[in-house]
C-alpha cells in the first residue's frame, strides 16, 4: 500500500502551521498586554485619591532611603561641622530661657526613677535625646553620639558601679540649667542633617517621592483649600435634619489666590429654602472671609480659575 | 481575526482617548466641605445708642437682653464689648468693617433708642455683614417705654431669622407651675414669664394645687388642671382679665388638657372607672366627642401642627408608650419602641410646632430622659438624662425644648432648656422651683420667609 503524498500539500501545511503558531503566540502575547495598558488610565481617573497618596503619604517612606545613601558619604559630616560652629555664635545670642528647660526638665524626672532598675537605666538616656532630635536624622545622630561617647565618656562602659556613677553624673551636670549645651546638640543636627539630606539627595523631599504628581498634583491644592474655607465655616444650623442641607457654590478666583468676584450662588437644597439660603450665605461669608488663598498653585491657575464647591452639614449631626 | 482584534483595540483605544478629552473638558467634581463641628457666629452687638442723654439706660438694657438672647441660643457667640476696635457714634453710617473684621467678627449689631415727643420709646436697628459689608437687616418700632424689654426681644428674633433662615423664639412667654414652701406642704402657683425668665407674674395665689398650664394658639388663655374641692378638673384661664372658667362639667375627673393648633377645641382625658379615654371638645358649642375606648389609660394628648393627626400615652400594650392617631379617633399606632430597654416607658408625648418631632419622657434604667422621635417612630434621640427630668415642651420654632428636673431630695424641680440637637442645655432662670412648663407661640410675627 503505497500512498502517494504530494510534497507541495505537506509544505504547504507545514507552513500553514508555522504562520498558525507564530500568529498565536504574537498576538496572544499583545492581547495580554493591552488590557494592563488600560488598567492605570482607569485608576488615575477614577479617584483623585491616588495622586493625594502618591503626593504625600508615600513620600515620608520615601525619605529614608536617600539618606541612607548619604549617610556613605564621609564628606559631609566634616561640612557639618564647619555649620555646626556657625550656628554656636547665633545660639549664644538667641539663648532664650523658656525652650531649653522644657526638654530639660523632662529627662530630670524621668532621671530619678531609672536608678531603682540600674540596668535599664542606659538604654532609656540614649534614645531620649534620639526623640528630641529630628526624627529624618535617625543613623547620623547615632555616629555623632558614638563620637561623644567616645570623647566624652569613655569610662561608661566599665562595670555595674561605674554605671551608677555614670547615672549619677547626669543629675549634678543639670542639663535643664545649662540650656546652651542642649540647644548646641539641637541646632546641629537640625541644621546639619536636614539640610544636606534634603538638598543633595532628595529635591522634592517635603512634597513626596521624585517619582510622585505631588509637584503637579491638582489635590493637593484642592485639600488645602477645602481646609482653609473649612476653618471659616461656621453654619447656623444644628438641627437634625442638618444632612438636607446643602449650597452649591461657584468660586471665580484670580491667580493671586484673591477672589475675582463674590462667590456665586448655583444651587441650594434643603426642606427649608430659608435655612438653605442662610447656609449659603454663611458659606459665601466664610469663602470672603478666608481669602487670599496665597498658597494655590500659579501653574495650575487654570485648573482652579472657577472652583465649584459644595458646602454641605451632614457631619454635623 | 487579527483585524478584528486590532480594531477592537484601536477603537477602544481611541473610545478611551475620547473619554479622556471629554473627561478633561467636563467640569472638575466639586469640592466638598462638610463642617464636623458646630460652632457658634461671632456676633458683635454693640450698645444701642441713646437718642436723648435720658435713653443711654434702656439703649444698653436693650443691648444686654439682645446679647443674653443670641447668647443662649446657642448659635451666636456675642463678642466681649471690651474687646472692640471701633465705637459706634452714629448708626446711620457705615461702619468700618474692618475694624469688626479684626476681632472676627462676622455680622454686627448696631442700634439707637430714642424717646419720642409723645413718650414713645423708638427703637432702631441695623445687623451688618461684616465680611460682604452689606446690611442684613434694618427696622425700627415704637413702642410704649415699658414695653422695651419686648422690643429687644423682636429685635433678637429678628437677628435671628436673618442669620439662620428660621423664626426666632425670643418675644415669647413661659407659664409653668411656680413651688415654693417647704416639700410637704407645697404651695404651687401658676406663674407666667419672658422666655428668659423676666417679668415673672402670678396668675393663680396657691391656694388649690395647679398642674399641665398650656397655652392656647393665641397665647391669650391658658388651659390647665386644678385640684381644688372635690375631683380635679380642667380650667380656662384668660391672661388679660384674669378670669377663669370650668371646661365641661364631668362627673370624673379631667385630666392634660391641650389646646387644638386652632384654638377652638380642647382636648383631655377624662377618667372612667379604672380608665381614662381621650376626649375633645368644642369650645364654642361646648359639645365633647370621645376619641378613644379602650380599657387603659390615655392620656397626655397632643394635636400636630396641622390639627390632622393626635399623639398621646397610653399603657393598653402594658407599658406607658407613644401612639399616634387620627385627630377624629380611629386606629392608633403605636410610634415608641425602646431599643435598649424593653422595659422603658414613653410619657408626655408634645408635638413639635413644626411637625418634624414629638419631644416625650423616657423612663428606664433608673433615668428620666428627655427626647425626641419622628412621628413615624424613627429617629428617637434622647436628648439629656437624669434622676428625674419631665414635661419638654417646644419652643415657637421647634428648635429648643424646655423642660423640668428634679434633682430629689429636699430640693425641688427646676427649669431648663435643650437644643433638640442635644447641645446647649441650659438652666431658666425662675425666682423659686418650677414644673411644668408650656412655651407659648411667638406673640408678633416677624418679617416673612
Amino acid at each position: 500500500m503505497k500512498v502517494n503524498v504530494d510534497k507541495t500539500l505537506v509544505a504547504s501545511i507545514a507552513l500553514h502551521v508555522l504562520v498558525i503558531g507564530w500568529g498565536l503566540v504574537t498576538f496572544s502575547s499583545r492581547a495580554f498586554v493591552a488590557p494592563e495598558e488600560s488598567l492605570p488610565i482607569d485608576i488615575i481617573s477614577s479617584d483623585q485619591l491616588a495622586q493625594i497618596t502618591a503626593g504625600q503619604k508615600t513620600g515620608e517612606k520615601d525619605k529614608p532611603k536617600p539618606k541612607v545613601e548619604k549617610i556613605a558619604e564621609a564628606k559631609p559630616e566634616e561640612d557639618a561641622v564647619g555649620k555646626v560652629t556657625e550656628k554656636k555664635e547665633l545660639i549664644k545670642t538667641n539663648s532664650t530661657p523658656e525652650p531649653p528647660p522644657k526638654p530639660v526638665e523632662k529627662p530630670v524626672e524621668k532621671k530619678p526613677e531609672p536608678p531603682k532598675p540600674v540596668a535599664e537605666a542606659k538604654p532609656k538616656e540614649e534614645p531620649k535625646p534620639q526623640e528630641k532630635k529630628p526624627d529624618p536624622a535617625k543613623e547620623d545622630p547615632i555616629a555623632e553620639l558614638q563620637k561623644k561617647l567616645e570623647t566624652k565618656k569613655p569610662p561608661p562602659k566599665p562595670p555595674e558601679p561605674k554605671v551608677a556613677a555614670v547615672q549619677q553624673q547626669p543629675k549634678p551636670k543639670e542639663r535643664p540649667f545649662d540650656p546652651a549645651q542642649i540647644q548646641r546638640e539641637l541646632d546641629k543636627r537640625a541644621t546639619t542633617r536636614h539640610e544636606l539630606t534634603g538638598t543633595t539627595m532628595n529635591a522634592s523631599a517635603s512634597l513626596g517621592s521624585t517619582t510622585g504628581t505631588a509637584v503637579t498634583n491638582v489635590a493637593t491644592w484642592r485639600g488645602a483649600f477645602q481646609g482653609a474655607v473649612k476653618r471659616c465655616f461656621t453654619p447656623t444650623y444644628n438641627g437634625q435634619d442638618a444632612d438636607q442641607y446643602e449650597a452649591d457654590i461657584d468660586i471665580p478666583m484670580k491667580i493671586d489666590g484673591s477672589l475675582a468676584s463674590e462667590p456665586i450662588v448655583v444651587a441650594v437644597r434643603g426642606p427649608s429654602r430659608s435655612i438653605a439660603q442662610a447656609v449659603a450665605e454663611s458659606a459665601k461669608r466664610a469663602i470672603v472671609q478666608c481669602q487670599v488663598y496665597s498658597f494655590m498653585p500659579k501653574q495650575q491657575y487654570d485648573s482652579w480659575k472657577l472652583i465649584p464647591m459644595t458646602f454641605g452639614l451632614k457631619d454635623m449631626l | 481575526m487579527n483585524r478584528r482584534r486590532f480594531m477592537t483595540l484601536t477603537g477602544s483605544t481611541l473610545a478611551m482617548l475620547g473619554g479622556g478629552r471629554a473627561f478633561a473638558q467636563q467640569a472638575q467634581p466639586r469640592l466638598r466641605i462638610d463642617p464636623t463641628e458646630f460652632q457658634p457666629v461671632p456676633i458683635a452687638i454693640t450698645n444701642f445708642l441713646p437718642g436723648s442723654p435720658s435713653d443711654g439706660d434702656v439703649g444698653n438694657g436693650v443691648t444686654q437682653v439682645i446679647t443674653n438672647n443670641l447668647k443662649r441660643s446657642g448659635l451666636f457667640a456675642p463678642i466681649d464689648q471690651a474687646a472692640f476696635i471701633e465705637r459706634i457714634s452714629n448708626i446711620d453710617v457705615a461702619p468700618q468693617f474692618q475694624n469688626w473684621k479684626t476681632i472676627n467678627a462676622q455680622a454686627l449689631v448696631t442700634g439707637r433708642m430714642t424717646r419720642q415727643p409723645d413718650g414713645r420709646l423708638k427703637a432702631e436697628f441695623r445687623l451688618w455683614d461684616v465680611v460682604s459689608g452689606q446690611q442684613l437687616a434694618g427696622q425700627q418700632y415704637f413702642t410704649s417705654p415699658e414695653y422695651w424689654r419686648r422690643i429687644a426681644h423682636i429685635i433678637s428674633d429678628q437677628i435671628y431669622e436673618r442669620m439662620t433662615g428660621e423664626k426666632g423664639y425670643f418675644d415669647s412667654r413661659v407659664v409653668f407651675v411656680d413651688e415654693t414652701g417647704p416639700k410637704e406642704r407645697r404651695v404651687k402657683r401658676l406663674a407666667i414669664m419672658d422666655q428668659d425668665g423676666a417679668n415673672v407674674r402670678y396668675l393663680t395665689r396657691g391656694a388649690e394645687l395647679v398642674l399641665t398650664p398650656r397655652f392656647s394658639p393665641n397665647s391669650q388663655e391658658i388651659t390647665y388642671m386644678e385640684f381644688g374641692q372635690g375631683d380635679p378638673k380642667v380650667y380656662l384661664y384668660n391672661i388679660e382679665t384674669g378670669q377663669r372658667e370650668i371646661v365641661g362639667n364631668f362627673p370624673g375627673m379631667t385630666f392634660a388638657p391641650r389646646f387644638s393648633p386652632d384654638g377652638q377645641r380642647v382636648i383631655m382625658s377624662l377618667q372612667q372607672g379604672g380608665n381614662s379615654n381621650l376626649f375633645v371638645m368644642d369650645l364654642r358649642s361646648r359639645s365633647t366627642t370621645r376619641l378613644t375606648d379602650t380599657p387603659a389609660i390615655d392620656t397626655s394628648p397632643s394635636y400636630s401642627p396641622d390639627g390632622t393627626r393626635i399623639c398621646f400615652e397610653s399603657d393598653r400594650g402594658g407599658r406607658p408608650q407613644i401612639y399616634v392617631m387620627a385627630a377624629g379617633g380611629g386606629a392608633a399606632q403605636r410610634i415608641s419602641f425602646s431599643k435598649d430597654d424593653t422595659n422603658a416607658s414613653y410619657s408626655t408625648p408634645v408635638w413639635s410646632p413644626r411637625g418634624d418631632y414629638i419631644a416625650f419622657t423616657k423612663q428606664g434604667g433608673g433615668q428620666f430622659s428627655i427626647g425626641v422621635i419622628k412621628p413615624d417612630g424613627t429617629g428617637e434621640r434622647l436628648l439629656t438624662s437624669g434622676y428625674h427630668n419631665e414635661g419638654p415642651t417646644f419652643s415657637p420654632n421647634g428648635r429648643v425644648l424646655m423642660f423640668f428636673r428634679d434633682p430629689g431630695g429636699a430640693g425641688g424641680p427646676s427649669l431648663f432648656s435643650v437644643d433638640i440637637s442635644g447641645r446647649n442645655e441650659l438652666k431658666v432662670p425662675t425666682p423659686g422651683f418650677a414644673s411644668d412648663p408650656a412655651w407659648s407661640p411667638l406673640l408678633s410675627s416677624t418679617s416673612g420667609q
